[in-house]
């Protein structure tokens, strides 16, 4: 179910849509009316993914539980704690390149990309409890 | 008709056969990117070595009009020949004629090579290419496949079983590849699945390409039910020829030797440079290539539950079937899919008498709900099962972590493993010292005026004093700890000197395992 808000912050207005996916959890996605906004939209509020695809697509927030559709999600194998985060949004990365590192299983545990592209999102930080299946970065 | 006119129709008659269902559909079947049932025969096997069986069957059925189409052979050529000189029986479906569907005389074909495989120990080779169940033919198709399958079943453990997909295989025609012991898929052209989209789609309203539902990638990354893909047909057959190469001919037969043309004394150095310091995980598979001969692997599901890697190499020019924790890829751990990979892998291993080796550095068994919902219990249990039942040579050589269950499932000494060798960097344990060091030293961490160097103390002293080779070797589960450079040699004693091994077990039926 998608829900639509208008919100204004300092005079900028952005409209909302609010998502609820399963287990209860809520995915936000910030996205700038273009036409509603005075001329120089910058976006404030939240951090919007610079290399995001398309800016008219569903963006999602800089650390969620989901990436926008159409990006590649690499999630975590299993559970543990993120050790380090080695690229930032927009990144652009290769095949096999290190994106983080998992501390689990008394190992430190280096997850790759699967793919060319750039970072759409990064949805850890160093210190972030992963169960298996989280997503951890996302790649267009 | 005279004589020779009889000889001369029989010619005829052949050449016709050889056309299968027709140029026109040979061409079709070409435009796929498919070869027709004689041409892979002729590609699989040595060069005029395979002879045909069944020539002229064909289906008694006259329903729906079913003498219209029939065509002698029925949809599959049967037969045997060798490959690379050794005895192979095959059926390779047809799809050229009547899209290869199965009736009662294609699978009483089949059957009947199958038989012939049992009685003569030879590996049985099913090439399937087929549009299913004959429906014109009812009942008479489906107790067709019930025959096969327990074929299937009588053949498992007797002689080897490889299936290839090359091309549709819906419905119960998926039940004998899954009854076998290899599946081979070749990509693009081959799928395999219960209920094809359509009928997924009238049930469920799911939307789903036949290649997501049953391509080579699905099954050999997502489901596991097929053990390797190929780019095409050529590269397929040379993998089943690889794979044959490994395997003997039968559950009695000794296993095929090689010339060993690599030093048994060959040190490997490099093994140092391999294993990193610290947490950070490394490729197993590299550590296999420096301990086997000539740095030749066959890898069994190589993209299926790849923190074990499963593969059949050569050790003093004889097969072994290795089985090895994967520190790159879930830290190596045991799960669903990896205990349900090994302990298939142990099985045919056990079943041929192909001794094993494994290479044990595994964290445990993998945490989580989801594991736990879906039964790691029972799944990893069929490990535990494999390595207690196998009694073919079992070596174990422990390069890293060997900790709580997945330790004695991966062939330790408690599950009966003739040998097992450690590194000096093993670390065989309950639990991590961590995690050990909290629970034992709770009360001193607790009460001292510096809880976090007491800790810190503690994980030390654990460390010391259990998660260590020494201790593990000190009561005997270890039998001796090595230099890791000289691997090869301990390990190719130890299978020359478990040549002769014997084991009895007591007289049943059959075990349960759980499944």
């Amino acid at each position: 179910m998608m829900k639509k808000f208008l919100i204004s912050v300092n005079g900028n207005q952005y409209e909302v849509e609010v998502e609820e996916v399963g287990n209860g959890q809520s995915v936000q996605s910030v996205q700038p009316i273009r036409v509603a906004a005075p001329a120089p939209a910058a976006a404030p509020a939240a951090k919007a993914p610079a290399a995001a695809p398309a800016p008219e697509a569903k963006a999602a927030p800089a650390v969620s539980k989901s990436a926008p559709a159409g990006a590649e999600k690499v999630s975590a194998p299993m559970p543990g704690t993120i050790l380090k985060v080695v690229v930032d949004q927009g990144s652009v990365v290769k095949r096999g390149d290190v994106v983080c590192i998992l501390e689990a299983m008394k190992m430190e545990n280096e997850i790759v990309a699967p793919k060319d592209g750039t970072i759409a999102t990064v949805n850890v930080q160093p210190g972030a409890s992963v169960n298996a299946g989280d997503i951890l970065v996302s790649i267009a | 008709m005279t004589f020779v006119d009889k000889i001369n129709d029989l010619q005829d008659k052949k050449q016709k056969l050889e056309l299968g269902g027709g140029k026109e559909r040979i061409a079709t079947q070409h435009e796929k990117g498919k070869l027709t049932a004689r041409e892979r025969i002729n590609k699989l096997f040595d060069e005029g070595s395979f002879v045909e069986v069944g020539t002229f069957a064909e289906t008694s059925c006259i329903d729906f009009d079913m003498q219209k189409k029939k065509a002698p052979g029925d949809g599959v050529v049967t037969g045997y020949g060798t490959i690379n000189g050794r005895p192979v029986f095959a059926a390779a479906q047809d799809f050229t004629v009547i899209a290869g569907s199965l009736g009662g005389m294609h699978a009483k074909k089949i059957v009947n090579v199958m038989n012939m495989a049992a009685k003569t120990g030879a590996p049985f080779i099913a090439l399937n290419d087929s549009g299913g169940a004959r429906i014109e033919e009812g009942v008479e198709a489906l107790g067709g496949y019930g025959d096969i399958f327990k074929m299937n079943t009588m053949l498992s453990g007797v002689v080897p079983q490889i299936t290839v997909i090359m091309g549709p295989c819906a419905g119960g025609a998926s039940y004998s590849p899954a009854l076998s012991d290899f599946v081979f898929m070749v990509e693009n052209t081959a799928q395999m699945f219960i209920t094809g989209p359509s009928v997924i789609q009238a049930i469920t309203g799911e939307e789903v390409t036949m290649d997501e539902l049953g391509g080579a990638k699905i099954h050999t990354t997502k489901s596991g039910n097929a053990h390797r893909s190929f780019e095409n047909e050529d590269q397929c057959f040379d993998g089943i020829k690889k794979l044959l190469s490994f395997l003997p001919d039968n559950n009695l037969a000794g296993l095929p030797q090689y010339e060993c043309t690599d030093s048994l004394n060959r040190t490997a150095e490099a093994i140092y440079d391999l294993i990193p310091e610290g947490k950070s995980g490394y490729d197993v598979k590299s550590l296999i290539l420096q301990i086997v001969d000539n740095a030749d692997i066959f890898e069994i599901h190589p993209d299926f539950a790849q923190n074990v890697v499963t593969c059949f190499a050569r050790i003093n020019g004889k097969t072994v079937g290795i089985v090895a924790n994967q520190p790159n890829v879930k830290a190596g751990c045991l799960d669903i899919d990896a205990s349900d990979k090994a302990a298939r892998f142990v099985r045919f291993c056990d079943s041929f008498n192909v001794p094993l080796v494994t290479l044990t550095d595994v964290p445990g068994y993998l945490p989580g709900k989801d594991q736990e919902y879906d039964g790691i219990i029972r799944h990893g249990a069929k490990l535990l099962y494999a390595f207690s039942e196998a009694t073919v040579p079992k070596i174990n050589v422990i390069t890293g972590k060997a900790y709580g269950g997945a330790y004695i499932a991966m062939n330790s000494k408690h599950l009966g493993a003739d040998i097992v060798y450690a590194w000096p960097s093993a670390e065989i344990a309950v639990m991590g010292p961590d995690g050990a060091a909290n629970i034992i030293f709770r009360k001193d961490i607790k009460d001292s005026s510096d809880p976090v160097q007491t800790r810190k103390d503690k994980i030390q002293e654990y460390t010391d004093k259990v998660t260590n080779p020494y201790v593990a070797a000190s009561k005997g589960f270890v039998d001796d700890i090595i230099d890791p450079a000289q691997t090869r040699q301990y390990v190719a004693a130890a299978l020359e000197m478990l040549s002769s091994k014997s084991e009895a077990r007591p007289k049943k039926k059959h075990g349960n395992i759980p499944l």
